[in-house]
């Protein structure tokens, strides 16, 4: 998950409304620099990264929320959506990851490469060490369900994909951008 | 005005005496009413008479009620918000009453306290008085309800005192002044008892202004504009009221209420309203008071449109603010949150935020609900974003402090939230897979199981050792109050 952007030229004794709204600013060009990742369904990390980069402004838009017109109300409702079609799609990420992980697939290995990044992991490693258990490894009709499973989730994964994308290229018709902008101006 | 793209919302308070709603377009400063009325269905009598609401009581409300919800949907209103006062929390069966209502109106009642009453009133009836050029510094307000009366003192917009007391004019009518019309010997009584009480009231400060709110008010203005063909101003003085009374004392409600048109429930109550507003003005050494026809209706219109769903929580932290004995160190802020720099906005949001969090703590604990963990994350991530925005007026050190304590709380949360979904999702796929495919999905979910299990334990012995005070404290201290 990348940092969020550190907050430079805040004034502690002007108005809160004021300092809101240079915030929100920060957070709304922390999103859109994700943007070009949007056309790349297998850039997992990045997509994750603009799910988060949706997740900090919506909050700033709700945690000042008195201080922002009504009108931002539908465009938290907005990046609520966003947010929740990339969480599905990043669960459908996790879910894949741990099924190759279960299957023991060679694409499984990146999970074990991004645990020793500075990046966080797509699986924890304590649930990697308990599904990897020689104990409770699964059985041959196991593995045949779990095979299963996987194509399942993989197929679930282009749907979420496909709808995200047609959201943000909807919201990209309106220009949405401009119009979090316009709200930040009143 | 309002411009056409303020909210619609509607506003209906459940008084002792009256069921009144207001429609109105709003802002955090303004309201554009398009509609507002009131029955009179006095649920007060019956709680009186007999500690709870009565069946025709019951009735009266829900069919009160459900025409109000129709004409605030006439008006397009997207909420409509109901609060109930004095009678409902007095009453024995007030839960009942409450489902019956909710069941047969669809409408949530919120039984607001006295003291979140008081704050409401007061930014109802004093928000077109602040509007206007050179509006007074120290003003009081006083809501005369049937069963209760808040008073409110305030200074520059901010409330330095507050207090609220079971006296309405529907409870004075009842105990001292039964007699239609009341009798001499009823009314002497009466007023020693309200000298004596009133005088024994702590007021610290003597407002220069009092606006005086409630339908008895709004009553005995109208009555005395037309008995007395006063001009159309606001006000009522110390004469205008004994002339009421006069004119009271020699008219049963019956003649009162037809030659003055006014509902006889609220005809026979009168002179107990002008009793009490008489006796207050003489504790407040005033000669005329204002009459405002706006109260709570209107302050929580107000207060939806300055903190939307957070509203309760916010007025009730203005009202414990502003409740007496505090009222050097802590006056209630009721400048709009628009006014608040940064630094008090900070100050304010942290612990608030903090709060919050922690309110999910034994909920978690009891692990009965998985949502109680998904809502604890959700309070930790608004905490760690109000932390972010807040950091440049922190202090390093108890900010870092705090940050890692949020962070590695929102971490353990985390796993075990992510851990629900992955089971929530599985268990949905379970019902739709091919009995070939279900021993390797049944598999996993119990790998999932047994590591949400760890996840469990771990959460609880995290909470657990989670020094809730200190956290608090520490959300206190981060800022500073100049900031760094």
């Amino acid at each position: 998950m990348a940092k969020a952007r550190p907050l430079k030229g805040l004034n502690p004794s002007a108005p809160t409304g004021q300092n809101a709204r240079m915030i929100a600013k920060v957070r709304l060009e922390e999103l859109y620099s994700w943007q070009k990742y949007v056309d790349d369904p297998y850039s997992v990390r990045e997509l994750h990264n603009l799910r988060i980069a949706a997740k900090r402004l919506r909050y700033t838009f709700e945690v000042f929320g008195e201080f922002f017109p009504e009108a931002s109300r539908s465009i938290v409702e907005e990046l609520q959506q966003i947010q929740d079609e990339l969480g599905e799609l990043h669960d459908s990420d996790v879910m894949i990851a741990i099924l190759r992980l279960c299957l023991g697939s060679q694409d499984a290995g990146t999970i074990s490469d991004t645990a020793k990044q500075k990046e966080k992991p797509l699986v924890q490693p304590e649930l990697v060490n308990k599904l990897l258990d020689p104990a409770v490894a699964p059985a041959a009709e196991e593995r045949y369900g779990l095979e299963g499973l996987l194509h399942r989730q993989e197929r679930l994964r282009e749907e979420h994909y496909a709808a995200f994308r047609k959201h943000w290229y909807e919201l990209q018709g309106r220009d949405f951008r401009r119009e979090i902008l316009d709200v930040l101006k009143s | 005005m309002q411009d056409q793209f303020s909210p619609m919302r509607a506003a209906i308070d459940i008084g002792s005496n009256t069921i009144h709603i207001v429609v109105a377009r709003s802002t955090p400063d303004n309201l554009d009413i398009v509609e507002d009325q009131v029955e009179m269905v006095r649920i007060g009598e019956s709680v009186n008479a007999t500690g709870e609401i009565s069946q025709q009581k019951r009735d009266d409300t829900i069919a009160t009620l459900n025409a109000y919800k129709a004409l605030a949907e006439q008006h397009g209103a997207g909420q409509i918000l109901v609060v109930a006062t004095e009678a409902i929390r007095k009453a024995r069966n007030s839960e009942q009453f409450l489902r019956d209502v909710k069941r047969e109106t669809g409408l949530a009642v919120q039984i607001i306290s006295s003291g979140v009453e008081a704050v409401l009133t007061f930014l109802g009836a004093s928000y077109e008085l602040h509007n206007e050029p050179n509006a007074p510094a120290q003003i009081g307000v006083m809501d005369l309800g049937g069963g209760s009366m808040e008073l409110i003192t305030a200074k520059n917009m901010q409330i330095t005192w507050q207090t609220s007391v079971s006296i309405g004019s529907g409870w004075l009518h009842d105990r001292y002044l039964p007699s239609n019309p009341p009798a001499n010997q009823e009314i002497e009584v009466a007023t020693t008892f309200l000298q004596t009480y009133l005088e024994n009231m702590g007021i610290k400060r003597f407002p220069r202004v009092l606006i005086v709110t409630g339908g008895s008010a709004n009553s005995l203005l109208y009555l005395a504009q037309r008995a007395f063909h006063l001009d159309t101003r606001n006000r009522l003085t110390r004469d205008d009221l004994m002339r009421c009374m006069g004119l009271m004392m020699a008219l049963p409600a019956e003649e009162i209420a037809q030659r003055y048109e006014q509902p006889l429930a609220r005809a026979r109550i009168l002179p107990a309203g002008a009793l009490i507003i008489q006796r207050v003005m003489t504790r407040l050494h005033l000669d005329e008071v204002r009459v405002s026809p706006h109260g709570i209706r209107e302050g929580l219109l107000l207060a939806y449109a300055r903190y939307g769903d957070q509203w309760l929580e916010r007025v009730k932290e203005n009202a414990e603010a502003a409740g007496s004995g505090k009222e050097a160190n802590a006056p209630a802020q009721f400048a709009s949150p628009k006014e608040e720099t940064f630094v008090q906005s900070g100050r304010r949001m942290l612990l608030d935020r903090t709060k919050k969090m922690l309110d999910w703590c034994d909920e978690v604990l009891k692990h009965e609900d998985v949502e109680a963990v998904h809502k604890m994350r959700v309070a930790s991530r608004r905490l760690r974003a109000t932390l972010d925005a807040f950091e440049s007026c922190s202090d390093p050190k108890v900010f870092k402090k705090l940050y890692r304590k949020i962070k590695k709380a929102a971490d353990i949360l985390g796993a075990a939230r992510d851990t629900d979904v992955m089971l929530q999702n599985l268990q949905a796929q379970l019902e739709q897979m091919s009995d070939e495919d279900r021993p390797g999905l049944q598999w996993l979910i119990s790998r999932l199981n047994d590591y949400r299990q760890e996840k469990q334990q771990e959460l609880g012995r995290f909470l657990r050792n989670l020094d809730a005070d200190a956290l608090e404290e520490q959300a206190q201290a981060c800022i500073p109050e100049g900031g760094v």
